[in-house]
């Protein structure tokens, strides 16, 4: 344990010295937490058209308010309850992802290219202890960013939600979200990504495979709730917080493998 | 990379020569535990060096990679710091003070390495390579790209290593340095050419030659040396060279010259250069 905190600690030392690397993951939050309010306050708003008068989120309303948390809301608050929350899918996995795919990304091949590789790789350190850290040392900074955009966005549903509405951000299943799945998808993404880094030269190959592969079930996901086709209940989410627990484990075995240090140290240029 | 045998014992510093792509890095990635051979083994004293064993025992070997390989974002004290980290040094920061005042680079450990100058990078990576205290030191080319006097600094260090009885083991393309600091060479061309001493490899290539000054013009001393059967004898104006063998010896080549008539000035061992030796070696069908 000792090994990965001293290079997880080097990784953010690292960091903290270039953190205009964090400049897209926080564009690409402040739009995932910019974006619901557009739907839920901003487009109403300027339309002088409440969201309830509407017949389209009938079902939203219904399926939001047969929950015993949101029984005191208003229709309008109901409905912008199932807007914000649902919002939080893209909210968590983008800003998460984001925030540290690029990191990730860099992970090997950038050791590789700054020629830093070889004597970290010449030290006891073994390939679980190496790739271990370089997750962790991607993850929590994405983590640390998604959480501040949690916060910010509970903070101005407050604002500028109807009454309760904010509450609804703090619902086990929402938390459960938030510090759990989320951060669990975000290193299944940072595992693959650090995957991908020992096996290409290239930092972008590394990042554009990472992105897709996290990004697209993400996308998916919100797209689905949204139309009705899934609703994430917290059971459900624990079931893929177990399933995501799991893939973690399958894929660190499987990126232990992978890692060919003699291909790394004597191929790559 | 095919039949390289050797042994390297503490207090001996032997340096890897070899044209690039003969194996000198891979033989020291090998020794090193960064790869693993597909046939053979290494051996350290605490065990053999296998996909399995070899973390543990890489903490008893230390690696200075071709490239100084610094974090150039972080400060001296921060990359040495990670490492005696990486390494489990009881106390860490000790450590790091430790090598710092060693190398004489306490008054940069706050800089950022990217800052500093090849040189002084050369001197940070040789002091992570030794944070340890590793009893087993892999070097390959300390003094590549360094100003002289750099490069002399690291040959002093290299001399100090072999004195506190460390096993070292030196790539280099440099021969001049060889021939200070090495007690033997190998000679690698995708496999083991030559091993030992560079005056072993000297006698057994060019033989044992000595080389006499003498007051005046030589030939004539040259003649008499012949006539009495001394015939690898090479003459320069004043100053000739004659190849020693069981029966001529050095007494009796003085002896003889003394006889002639000949006033000496100096008589020397010749010995050539540790260059010719290497390229001899390399031009050795294999």
């Amino acid at each position: 344990m000792t090994r990965i905190a001293a290079l997880v600690a080097k990784e953010l030392a690292e960091l903290r010295r270039s953190p205009s690397i964090f400049l897209p993951a926080l564009l690409t939050g402040a739009a995932a937490i910019f974006y619901p309010f557009v739907i839920a306050i901003i487009v109403p708003y300027f339309a002088g058209e409440r969201l309830s008068d509407s017949s389209d989120f009938e079902l939203a309303t219904q399926m939001f308010r047969s929950q015993p948390e949101a029984r005191g809301l208003t229709p309008e608050g109901a409905i912008q309850a199932y807007i914000f929350e649902y919002a939080l899918v893209l909210m968590v996995g983008l800003t998460t992802v984001t925030g540290s795919m690029a990191v990730a990304a860099h992970s090997v091949v950038g050791e590789k290219q700054a020629r830093t590789l070889e004597p970290l790789l010449a030290t006891p350190l073994t390939t679980f202890e190496l790739l271990a850290a370089k997750v962790i040392g991607a993850a929590l900074p994405g983590i640390a960013l998604m959480v501040a955009c949690f916060t910010i966005y509970v903070g101005a549903v407050a604002l500028f939600a109807e009454r309760g509405v904010w509450l609804m951000m703090l619902t086990p299943r929402s938390l459960a979200l938030v510090f759990i799945m989320g951060p669990l998808a975000a290193l299944l993404g940072l595992q693959l990504a650090v995957c991908a880094s020992s096996r290409v030269n290239d930092p972008r190959s590394a990042q554009q495979l990472g992105a897709l592969i996290i990004v697209l079930p993400i996308a998916a996901l919100q797209i689905a709730q949204f139309i009705g086709g899934i609703v994430l209940t917290a059971g459900m989410i624990m079931g893929i917080a177990v399933v995501l627990c799991a893939g973690n484990a399958v894929l660190m075995s499987i990126a232990v493998r992978l890692f060919d240090r003699e291909s790394i140290l004597t191929r790559w240029k | 990379m095919d039949d390289v045998s050797f042994e390297l014992v503490p207090g001996e510093i032997v340096a890897l020569l070899g044209p690039n792509g003969a194996g000198k890095t891979t033989t020291l990635r090998m020794l090193g535990g960064l790869i693993h051979p597909t046939s053979g083994s290494v051996l350290l004293d605490h065990g053999t060096v296998t996909p399995v064993t070899a973390s543990r025992l890489r903490a008893s070997i230390g690696f200075l990679t071709e490239t100084p390989g610094l974090w150039e974002r972080l400060t001296v004290r921060q990359n040495l710091t990670v490492y005696a980290r990486v390494h489990g040094l009881a106390s860490p920061q000790l450590a790091v003070d430790r090598m710092l005042d060693l190398f004489a680079i306490s008054d940069r450990a706050r800089d950022f390495a990217g800052e500093l100058s090849k040189g002084l990078k050369q001197r940070v990576a040789l002091a992570r390579t030794l944070l340890h205290d590793p009893p087993i030191v892999l070097l390959d080319e300390p003094t590549a790209g360094l100003d002289p006097q750099s490069a002399h600094e690291v040959r002093e260090l290299v001399l100090r290593l072999r004195d506190e009885r460390r096993a070292v083991l030196l790539s280099t393309h440099n021969l001049d340095e060889v021939d200070r600091v090495a007690d033997r060479v190998a000679v690698l061309r995708t496999r083991l050419v030559a091993l030992d001493t560079p005056a072993a490899l000297r006698t057994r290539l060019f033989g044992r030659r000595v080389r006499v000054e003498l007051a005046h013009d030589a030939a004539s001393h040259v003649s008499k040396l012949r006539a009495d059967g001394i015939d690898d004898v090479i003459v320069h104006g004043g100053v000739i060279s004659v190849g020693l063998n069981e029966h001529v010896t050095i007494p009796e080549l003085v002896r003889r010259l003394i006889e002639s008539g000949a006033d000496i000035n100096a008589v020397m061992p010749e010995e050539r250069s540790l260059e010719d030796v290497y390229l001899r070696l390399l031009k050795e069908p294999q």
